[in-house]
């Protein structure tokens, strides 16, 4: 069974050498978190994520959460764990100070939530959902709302969830049936049943504060016509004690490829009263500021899962003994030689180094952006919160897709064992797949990315992005060609297929979804060779002796060379256009 | 939840059309003779039996899943009663050598069976699956007594075999096997050791179980040289058939595993139990190799009939699902939204999937011709050409069919959206179920080494030769047929770069012996997806020719297209990978991997 190891020397090596975070960090006016504070959050976060959280993740997949007549019962040790992690703190790192919450920058915090994912995804999940609905709090409600509710999210007694997708009603929230009707007290009476509501009733807390899209009787049809309502579990006196039980109950729970800790509800709204959060009609609006945050988190849980496999997958290789090495027996005392000799278990296991580490440095270069987008001003803000945008949906989906890829990787490592519970490494794996589903399944993100973050605005921001990578590349010189030619190269064809796809998709209505899953794997790609050209200039300015600098070399000439062609591939895929998947009438598959 | 409809249509086209199935069947050899009529009703009632029968008990299988005690292994409800009905019918048989009880028919008939089985209920399959493999060694390598003690048993289904090859620390290595073999000089030997990972290792499906037991005799050779194969009965058989005392070989525990979990996957503990050498001491493996490939065959049906069955599902829920509007105006305008298959990425994952298991069908169908006739073919020379093909095919269609099948699963998955996670919609045990097929009977990277190591460079790359001079020929004759130049002008392109793609690397071999494993995954893919394309062009051929308005054959062409023009451009990526040698993955020290 893996136990968890947090990568810190990566990550610092990330935070502080390849994005010099305290320097923006002071830049931005976040004076009290420097790279002192930041390595105590990381170290005090890697023993959480080792000693508390992962202990629990073998245990809590085999146990799972029970349901017994709208009572949720999580795996032993939960309950314990949960009140330890919120009185840390680590449920309000990026909170409103003003109710509790603490003003830890993205870029560190998403650090933490790789741990916690990585050690424990399920566990993590009711974390981040909580601060998910807080943030949707803190920024759309009343100050009277704010006061009542966020000070015992931040504090963890209370957690939060979010309640969209219905059972009509996925991908398509604006046919959703949920009504709110208004009452003479200023609330609303809400009706309706909610699927897929994570965290949506467990034995963690003393209350639930649920977030839930509704329609007004009135309301404009399609998604222009939802609003959104904070509906406590239990309502909340003046006082701040806890009154009489709302009409929320949780009919059951889903049983499901993984995540089985985590209690995926269906909640049934029964006349519950609700309050408007934000503006009615401007639900969705509200929603959407949230969705940033937490499109990254679950591309970080893509990040942390694959991580873990990686770590146990390189354990197994270096312990299990197998074969020889075809130059030659290396452990010749031995039976036979670890499987670290054999060329295609180190392909292996470098795909995963590869992706891990770059998928690294991406989530903290999203990061950068959102805190610039948050704390900055001026130009730099709005050319962050331009790259924001773009951003979200790869990092969403490409680190999760690549999650996936690699803890598949790491199961296979191991061989038979790989298939067999109590080794752990088919866990990573149902436990990441729901990443590529759950917050818009990737090919919504494929769409997003196409559609409403470049065909909108004509592509301008993925011009600033790409003109970011030419600069980098122009200003590096010498042994780094080696890592900025490939990555011009890659540069110069996802600036030709943006223009490619554009242009078809002025006549051609089903152009841009044709392309958009390609495409967002080209612009996931062409940025993992930015972030490892970016570390391998940091890795070549320093002691080629440390192992840890020599290693990153390696690694990045191996993505160059073995995994970056993909993009050509990808790229012919998406010029064959849209006529070869719209040509075939349905009765004819 | 999907249930598994055989694809009968798809299945008689490739097999009838596209392989001459009647010419085919005529011809062999020693075989009984498969007339059209006969595999009609093979493929109807298989498909009947499959639909019916197992079908239903594909997810109570999952959910229930084996149980241990120490009584024994007791299969999910339902599993035995299924096992019955398939035994009474006859199907256990099949492919059985006639004078042990068996029908005759070619090996071919088995597989194409136990696609359709394998697609309703995989954990189900894998019994009769492994037990037909056990069967096929003792027919070949057995002695009289052997055959004439357990096979008429195991052909008419009332006992079951197995295969015991993997130990704890003996995985892909099985040369460091440590089950020992004592003679007791009475022609039996005592077998001492623990073996894993034993597929249907104990079950209470049959009377008796017939293990085939890798095990080291006193003072044999190390390494694989010194492994003989030995029959060790769950219980000894009388000289009369009747069972006799309890052998000294017990289940100690089962696996709990991601999937499969209908199918007991069994640690067995031989104590001095007795066993029974087959053939010569230390030439266990020699014979386990003729299992071996059967049994890599019934592992790439894996991929195809499970795959069949992710396509399926993701069918049936994008035509049914309502969700958005399609860009280019509603298709549904009565309705609050219309079906999801109208979104081009949609039907980009739908399409992915059905040329990847149309084009595997073809493919592994075509492989089960060449198991015919490698055995059983007209003439030695058809035999020695069938045989060397399907020595170079075998590791392909293993490894890509069942990686390829493990992406389409996934599509079906990703099709479902949230509901393709939850456990009753059935998507989700596709993905567990298929995931063991890129593990088991060799991982994807040990049939890489064996293509690329002993098929290829092995005999100089002539085993590749045979293929690509069809290829080359099957081009040719499309010379000048505008309706195919779309199809043959990339295919002879890719046909040509294989073959100097294989002497790059076999150059390069030469002076680095880490080469070929740097290479062997990704030439092993860049291998499949051309031969899907031979498959593809073929098919095309075919269609072109069928009657207009045929929506079947229509579609073949379009299918065609998309695999040519969206899933072939792969190779590209597969090409520059391995081409870009050894030392970007052996230049890392073991320390430099991780901190």
């Amino acid at each position: 069974m893996p136990e968890y190891k947090a990568p810190l020397r990566d990550m610092q090596f990330v935070l502080h050498d390849v994005f010099q975070a305290e320097t923006l960090w002071s830049e931005l006016g976040l004076e009290d978190v420097n790279r002192e504070l930041a390595d105590a959050i990381l170290d005090e976060a890697a023993k959480i994520s080792q000693n508390l959280m992962s202990p629990l993740n073998r245990s809590g997949d085999e146990q799972g959460v029970s349901w017994n007549d709208t009572v949720v019962t999580t795996p032993d040790g939960f309950p314990a764990a949960y009140r330890e992690l919120a009185e840390g703190g680590w449920g309000a790192l990026a909170g409103d100070p003003e109710y509790g919450g603490q003003v830890i920058p993205k870029m560190l915090v998403l650090l933490f939530e790789e741990m916690s994912y990585g050690a424990n995804m399920a566990l993590g999940l009711y974390l981040s959902l909580t601060s998910g609905a807080a943030l949707a709090i803190a920024s759309h409600a009343s100050e009277e709302l704010k006061s009542r509710y966020l000070p015992d999210m931040y504090a963890g007694n209370w957690a939060g969830s979010m309640c969209l997708t219905e059972a009509h009603a996925g991908t398509d929230l604006g046919i959703i049936r949920t009504k709110a009707e208004p009452q003479a007290d200023g609330s609303y009476s809400i009706t309706g049943n909610k699927i897929f509501i994570t965290g949506g009733e467990h034995d963690l807390t003393e209350n639930i504060i649920h977030l839930v899209l509704a329609k007004l009787p009135d309301a404009p049809a399609g998604s222009k016509g939802i609003s959104l309502f904070l509906v406590p579990k239990f309502h909340v006196n003046d006082d701040g004690s806890l009154g009489e039980r709302n009409e929320v109950s949780c009919g059951s729970v889903e049983h499901k490829m993984g995540i089985h800790a985590s209690a995926t509800c269906v909640l049934n709204f029964d006349g519950a009263k609700g309050y408007l959060v934000g503006e009615l009609n401007r639900g969705l609006a509200a929603m959407f500021t949230m969705m940033n945050y937490e499109r990254l988190s679950v591309g970080v849980q893509g990040l942390g899962l694959s991580s873990a496999s990686y770590q146990s997958a390189l354990d197994y290789a270096q312990e299990r003994l197998q074969g020889r090495s075809p130059a030659g027996p290396e452990n010749r005392d031995g039976p036979a030689d670890s499987l670290m000799v054999h060329p295609d278990v180190r392909r292996m296991l470098l795909t995963q180094k590869a992706y891990v580490e770059a998928g690294r440095a991406f989530a903290v270069f999203v990061g950068q952006q959102l805190d610039t987008a948050k704390f900055g001003s001026g130009e730099a803000q709005q050319r962050s919160a331009g790259l924001v945008e773009l951003l979200t949906p790869i990092a969403k989906a490409f680190l999760t897709d690549k999650g996936l890829e690699a803890t598949i990787i790491g199961q296979q490592v191991f061989g038979g064992h790989g298939y067999v519970r109590e080794w752990g490494m088919e866990q990573l794996v149902r436990d990441t797949r729901i990443a590529q589903i759950y917050e818009g399944a990737n090919g919504i993100q494929a769409l997003d990315l196409m559609g409403r973050k470049i065909a909108s605005n004509g592509g301008q921001n993925m011009a600033v992005l790409i003109q970011e990578m030419r600069d980098f590349a122009a200003a590096a010189e010498g042994e780094i060609a080696e890592f900025t030619q490939p990555l011009l190269d890659a540069v110069t064809e996802l600036e030709t297929l943006t223009a490619t796809v554009l242009s078809a998709a002025g006549d051609d209505p089903h152009a841009i979804g044709a392309a958009s899953v390609e495409y967002l794997h080209i612009a996931g790609l062409t940025i993992y060779a930015y972030m490892w050209a970016r570390m391998a200039g940091v890795a070549l300015a320093a002691d080629q002796n440390d192992a840890f600098y020599a290693g990153k070399l390696h690694t990045a000439r191996f993505f160059m060379q073995r995994l970056l062609p993909q993009v050509k591939s990808l790229a012919e895929s998406v010029r064959a256009g849209s006529a070869v998947l719209m040509d075939i009438p349905v009765e004819a598959f | 939840m999907p249930l598994y409809k055989a694809p009968l249509r798809d299945m008689q086209f490739v097999l009838k059309d596209l392989l001459k199935a009647e010419d085919h069947y005529a011809s062999l050899q020693g075989r009984e003779e498969v007339t059209p009529d006969l595999m009609d009703a093979i493929l109807t009632e298989g498909a009947k039996f499959a639909e019916e029968v197992l079908a239903p008990l594909n997810q109570v299988g999952d959910q229930q899943g084996c149980t241990w005690s120490e009584d024994g292994v007791t299969t999910p409800e339902g599993f035995k009663e299924a096992y019955d009905q398939y035994r009474e019918a006859g199907w256990t048989s099949m492919s059985a050598r006639s004078e042990f009880g068996g029908q005759g028919l070619p090996p071919s008939m088995g597989l194409l069976l136990s696609d359709m089985i394998g697609g309703a209920n995989w954990s189900w399959s894998m019994y009769p699956g492994l037990s037909g493999s056990a069967a096929r060694v003792l027919e070949v390598y057995g002695n009289e007594m052997q055959q004439e003690r357990y096979l008429p048993k195991m052909t008419e289904g009332s006992w079951m075999g197995t295969m015991c090859l993997t130990e704890p620390h003996a995985g892909s290595d099985v040369g460091l096997s440590r089950t020992k073999a004592s003679n007791n000089g009475d022609g039996t030997y005592n077998i001492t050791g623990t073996k894993i990972f034993i597929s249907s290792g104990d079950h209470d499906m049959t009377e008796n179980i017939i293990h085939l037991v890798l095990a080291r005799v006193e003072g044999a050779p190390e390494g694989t040289k010194g492994i003989s194969l030995f029959l060790v009965p769950k219980f000894i058989a009388h000289e009369d058939g009747s069972l006799g005392d309890r052998n000294g070989v017990t289940c100690g525990s089962i696996e709990h595993k991601m999937g499969i979990k209908g199918s007991a996957t069994a640690v067995l503990n031989f104590d001095a139990a007795t066993g029974y050498l087959i053939g010569e001491e230390n030439q266990g493996l020699t014979y386990m190799f003729l299992m071996m490939n059967t049994a890599r065959m019934g592992t790439a049906m894996q991929g195809l009939s499970l795959g069949q069955l992710a396509y399926q599902g993701g069918l049936e829920y994008a035509r049914e699902r309502l969700q958005m509007r399609s860009l280019s105006g509603p298709k549904n305008p009565d309705g609050p939204a219309d079906p999801i298959i109208v979104h081009p990425d949609v039907r980009r994952m739908l399409l992915t999937q059905k040329a990847l298991t149309e084009g595997s069908r073809a493919f592994l169908y075509w492989i089960l011709m060449l198991v015919d006739q490698a055995s059983h073919g007209e003439t030695e020379e058809i035999q020695k050409e069938a045989d060397e093909l399907l020595h170079l095919l075998t590791p392909i269609a293993k490894a890509f069919v069942t990686e390829t099948g493990l992406e389409v699963a996934n599509y079906g998955m990703q099709i479902y959206g949230g509901h393709g996670y939850i456990g009753e919609w059935g998507m989700e045990q596709i993905v567990r179920d298929l995931r063991i097929s890129t593990l088991y009977e060799g991982t994807t990277g040990i049939q890489a080494l064996d293509l690329l190591g002993r098929k290829i460079m092995g005999t100089g790359g002539k085993a590749l030769m045979g293929l690509t001079k069809r290829i080359h020929k099957f081009c040719e004759a499309q010379a000048g047929n505008a309706a195919m130049e779309e199809f043959v002008a990339p295919l002879a392109q890719l046909n040509k770069e294989w073959g100097e793609i294989t002497m790059q690397i076999g150059e390069k071999a030469m002076q680095n012996p880490d080469e070929v494993g740097a290479a062997s995954v990704d030439y092993l893919m860049y291998s499949g997806y051309i031969a899907i394309a031979f498959m593809w062009a073929q098919m095309v051929e075919l269609a072109a020719g069928g009657s207009e308005g045929d929506a079947f054959m229509a579609s073949k062409v379009k299918t065609a297209r998309f695999y040519f023009q969206r899933i072939l451009p792969r190779t590209e990526s597969h090409k520059l990978s391995m081409l870009s040698g050894a030392d970007n993955l052996m230049a890392l020290d073991v320390d430099e991997f991780a901190f």
